[in-house]
């Protein structure tokens, strides 16, 4: 048994790597960038002054992405063609590097490209330096806008026409006259670049190997050790939301479950008892209806009338009440919650329990038990019963991930503060820090579920023994 | 003997067993009256009649909005901005709900009761359950709306079925020592592996994304080429292959182990909670409800690829594949046309339960406001807008996800019943 288990935790492993790695993924193809997002947005097109405190906005920037790990290569290796360089993860901006990769894809020449991204920067920096006067507002702001656009957009069109305007801002004021070789420099780099161009380099394949630092070592060593990393949104570590919120959703899933086996186990029996009787009917047609109910209709119609919409007002819809409300507060903030989190599952288990309990009492051994007089109870109960139980409890392995994916349904709905409006919020504003942290935790918690279904398995019935196999 | 004999080949069998439970088959009755209404949702709710009679004689609108879209002809361009409800027309034919999901009644707006009295000129017009906030037909909606329910639940399930055959039948037929490779197919497979993947898929990233957003059928296209190209390396390495087989070492095989394999993917998919899932993939794409159908159809085939692969193991054993394998069939031969169709009927159950599961799904998702586009009324919108809406809003679009639900898990039990050859008597 001790055995059997070990081997089953050896084999969450590699499950887990590759969850951790598919989860990764997805955070690195998703648009925007996070620490503009912490740093409450702003980006190029927003600073004015001297070319001094661009650089010190810029550094940073560069400093929190350093914080965020950010500026290191993704993954430990990476397959890209020969036109990419492998050092292109260094630049800051998230954009920027967007905006490159895309040139590289156009024109393959990346010393080419280089020098025109490094023309831009010159030129900004110009920019900010030229002294404010009565004169060249309109211009200054012109100049700032186009070159915000040079960084981002790789299309030709969108280059050439950002260059004739900045061209006649330079030429709209005596100031900015200054600018001008700047400027020729950016257009000269960048006629430059699309002459010299070679872009079928982007159909040799190169694979580069980075080592061990990198993105995602950094971020798994650390998740092994309990180190979720900090939230985007507002800078506190993960950790702490996750807890909180896991507990919440483990503590609602368990009561959920727990419920559902106390009434699902008696009524299923109840009903395979007096099969086909009129009770057994209604509740086979009651329960196949609760099954196939969908929960956030049913969580809407009831906060629609018994939570203070056109009806009564019997029932707080919202959140799980305050942490210093006494337990009757919670317990009736949960009520509709729990319910709704609860009559799915118990449908299921119930019409399994029946299924399971009429089968076991078609059995040979049960006519054997009544042929030598046993009454009716012992026989239900004693032997009927304790071997119906063996696919109900298999069961577990399914009511529980369940019970999970139910969370993100109905804490959306009753704004309760578990793991799924956790990750649903994140999700939407691309809070990955957390929405890898719960994705990890859903998956070890489904799989400890399955583990915890097999075990039970094993317990309940003699004949399965793990460790022979 | 005046009667005819019962069939007795197994569908017969099938089909005598399904008819015989008659809530299923009352339910595949109604699931067909709904599938009528998708398909004809354009001519049962629409404000463009469908018929009309001016000066220049009768028009069919509905009609030639179809040619259009697949290019026979022009709609003429005062139809564009025509107001059909206010329109005169000499004669004219209207849908039986004269609304389009997008017409809105300002005369009835702000959530007109189905119970009361209505703005409307007469019973012909009445909103028969009632409207939303901007005045937009509840039914009409609900007509639409069950039109991309079924489209998720058939497309989404399509996908489904086609990995969960192919990877389950695979696993199940091939099992961990079946299918085998020589050691020269194998290393020069390996070795291609790279430059196959860079050329199918990294070379064509930028293509295959500028698809993506610009619509999902050119996407498929350019990911079809991408598996071309793929399966173009494929060939090239069995090529390569077989002048290293020469050397003894190469010619000996190695084992596959295919079932593994897929045990571990479907082992992965079950472990993530599948609307976590979900919403992650589409959370982060532009809303489209071609990708919900894909994510769908690719994160739901677990349970087909089960039920494929028991089925192949009791399969792979029979006599008649036993026999192919004697005449020398190739392996691919006998998986596909002689293993997989016997085994497929219990795919019907997991595609019945999981058209119920996917349509579910899809009316979360634009519940919760994510992957539907914004102008798209669904049946989980519908519901959504119900938050601050008198009580009767939120029943009817509930109601329908709820019926079309227990349809196909009805179904899905009638299928159980009838193939579940434990029941045989």
């Amino acid at each position: 048994m001790f055995q059997y288990i070990v081997k089953r935790i050896l084999i969450f492993i590699p499950t887990l790597f590759v969850i951790s790695l598919f989860t990764f993924m997805l955070s690195v193809s998703v648009p925007g960038d996070p620490v503009e997002q912490m740093m409450g947005g702003g980006g190029s097109a927003g600073e004015m002054g001297q070319s001094s405190s661009k650089l010190a906005s810029e550094r940073s920037y560069i400093d929190k992405r350093k914080d965020l790990g950010l500026h290191l290569p993704v993954f430990y290796f990476a397959l890209s063609n020969a036109a990419t360089p492998d050092t292109l993860y260094r630049i800051p901006r998230k954009q920027h590097q967007e905006m490159l990769s895309d040139l590289i894809r156009q024109y393959g020449n990346w010393p080419q490209i280089q020098s025109y991204y490094r023309s831009i920067q010159q030129l900004d920096l110009a920019i900010a330096d030229i002294p404010s006067d009565g004169t060249n507002g309109d211009a200054k702001i012109g100049m700032r806008d186009e070159t915000y656009m040079l960084f981002i957009h790789p299309e030709d069109f969108a280059i050439s026409g950002s260059l004739e305007k900045m061209d006649v801002h330079t030429k709209a004021a005596s100031s900015m006259m200054a600018l001008q070789p700047k400027l020729q420099a950016v257009i000269q780099a960048y006629s430059e670049m699309k002459a010299t161009a070679t872009p079928r380099l982007n159909y040799i394949p190169s694979v580069h190997w980075y080592g061990f630092d990198s993105q995602y070592h950094r971020w798994i060593t650390r998740f092994l050790i309990g180190d979720f990393g900090i939230s985007y949104q507002d800078g506190r570590p993960v950790k702490d939301a996750v807890w909180l919120a896991v507990g919440k959703t483990i503590l609602i899933s368990f009561l959920s479950i727990l419920l559902t086996y106390l009434i699902a186990i008696p009524v299923g029996v109840m009903s395979a008892r007096k099969r086909d009787s009129k009770r057994d009917q209604i509740v086979t047609t009651v329960l196949f209806i609760l099954y196939s109910l969908p929960s956030f209709w049913v969580a809407t119609l009831l906060i629609n009338f018994f939570g203070g919409g056109d009806f009564y007002d019997w029932f707080p819809t919202y959140g799980l009440g305050e942490p210093d409300d006494s337990i009757w507060v919670k317990i009736h903030h949960l009520i509709l919650p729990l319910f709704c989190w609860t009559y799915g599952s118990l449908a299921f288990v119930s019409r399994q329990m029946r299924g399971a309990m009429i089968n076991a009492m078609g059995q040979d051994y049960i006519r054997t038990a009544r042929a030598k007089g046993l009454n009716d109870d012992t026989v239900i109960w004693k032997h009927a019963f304790k071997n119906s139980l063996l696919p109900i409890i298999t069961l577990f392995a399914t009511v529980f991930p369940f019970a999970i994916s139910g969370s993100i349904v109905l804490e959306i709905i009753f704004a309760i503060p578990g793991m799924g409006k956790l990750a649903f919020e994140a999700l939407v504003a691309r809070n990955y820090p957390i929405v890898y942290t719960v994705v990890m935790f859903s998956a070890i918690l489904t799989m400890l579920g399955y583990l915890i279904a097999d075990i039970a398995y094993a317990m309940v019935d003699p004949r399965i023994s793990f460790s022979k196999k | 003997m005046s009667n005819t004999p019962l069939k007795q080949d197994y569908w017969s069998y099938v089909k005598r067993q399904f008819s015989k439970n008659r809530r299923a088959v009352f339910s595949a009755r109604v699931a067909m009256f709904f599938a009528f209404v998708a398909i004809f949702a354009d001519f049962i709710a629409n404000e463009k009649p469908w018929a009309f009679k001016d000066q220049t004689g009768w028009h069919f609108p509905i009609v030639k909005e179809y040619a259009s879209t697949i290019g026979l002809g022009k709609m003429p361009a005062e139809w564009a901005n025509m107001r059909w409800l206010e329109a005169e027309f000499a004669a004219v034919v209207r849908a039986p709900i004269p609304y389009s999901p997008t017409t809105q009644d300002f005369n009835n707006a702000q959530f007109a009761s189905p119970f009361e009295a209505q703005d409307i000129p007469s019973l012909r017009w009445r909103h028969w359950l009632g409207t939303e906030k901007i005045g937009r037909d509840v039914l009409a909606a609900l007509v639409h709306g069950t039109r991309i329910a079924f489209t998720v639940g058939l497309v989404a399930m399509s996908i489904a079925t086609f990995i969960g055959v192919l990877l389950g039948a695979m696993a199940g037929f091939f099992g961990d020592d079946r299918l085998r490779f020589s050691r020269g197919s194998a290393t020069t497979g390996i070795i291609l592996l790279v430059p196959a993947y860079f050329y199918a898929f990294q070379a064509r990233s930028y293509t295959l994304g500028t698809a993506l957003s610009e619509s999902f059928l050119l996407f498929l296209w350019h990911f079809l080429i991408s598996i071309i190209i793929l399966l173009g390396f494929g060939v090239m390495a069995w090529l390569l292959a077989r002048p290293l087989q020469r050397v003894a070492f190469f010619k000996q095989k190695v084992f596959v182990p295919m079932d593994i394999f897929v045990q571990r993917l479907i082992e992965i998919l079950v472990s993530i909670p599948r609307l976590f899932l979900i919403i992650a993939i589409v959370a982060i794409a532009k809303p489209s409800i071609m990708l919900v159908m894909a994510v769908i159809g690719l994160t739901s085939w677990t349970e087909i690829a089960r039920f494929i692969r028991a089925e192949l193991l009791k399969v792979r054993n029979l006599e008649y594949v036993e026999a192919a394998q004697a005449l020398g069939y190739p392996s691919w031969r006998i998986l596909f046309r002689h293993a997989i169709p016997n085994a497929i009927s219990p795919v019907l159950i997991a595609v019945a339960f999981g058209i119920a599961a996917a349509i579910l799904v899809e009316g979360f998702l634009s519940f919760i406001g994510i992957g539907i586009p914004p102008e798209m009324l669904t049946w989980g919108k519908l519901l959504a807008l119900s938050r601050n809406a008198p009580w009767w809003f939120a029943i009817a679009p509930g109601f329908a996800i709820f019926i079309t639900v227990t349809l196909f898990n009805l179904i899905g039990e009638g299928l159980t019943d009838a193939l579940d050859p434990r029941q045989k008597k």
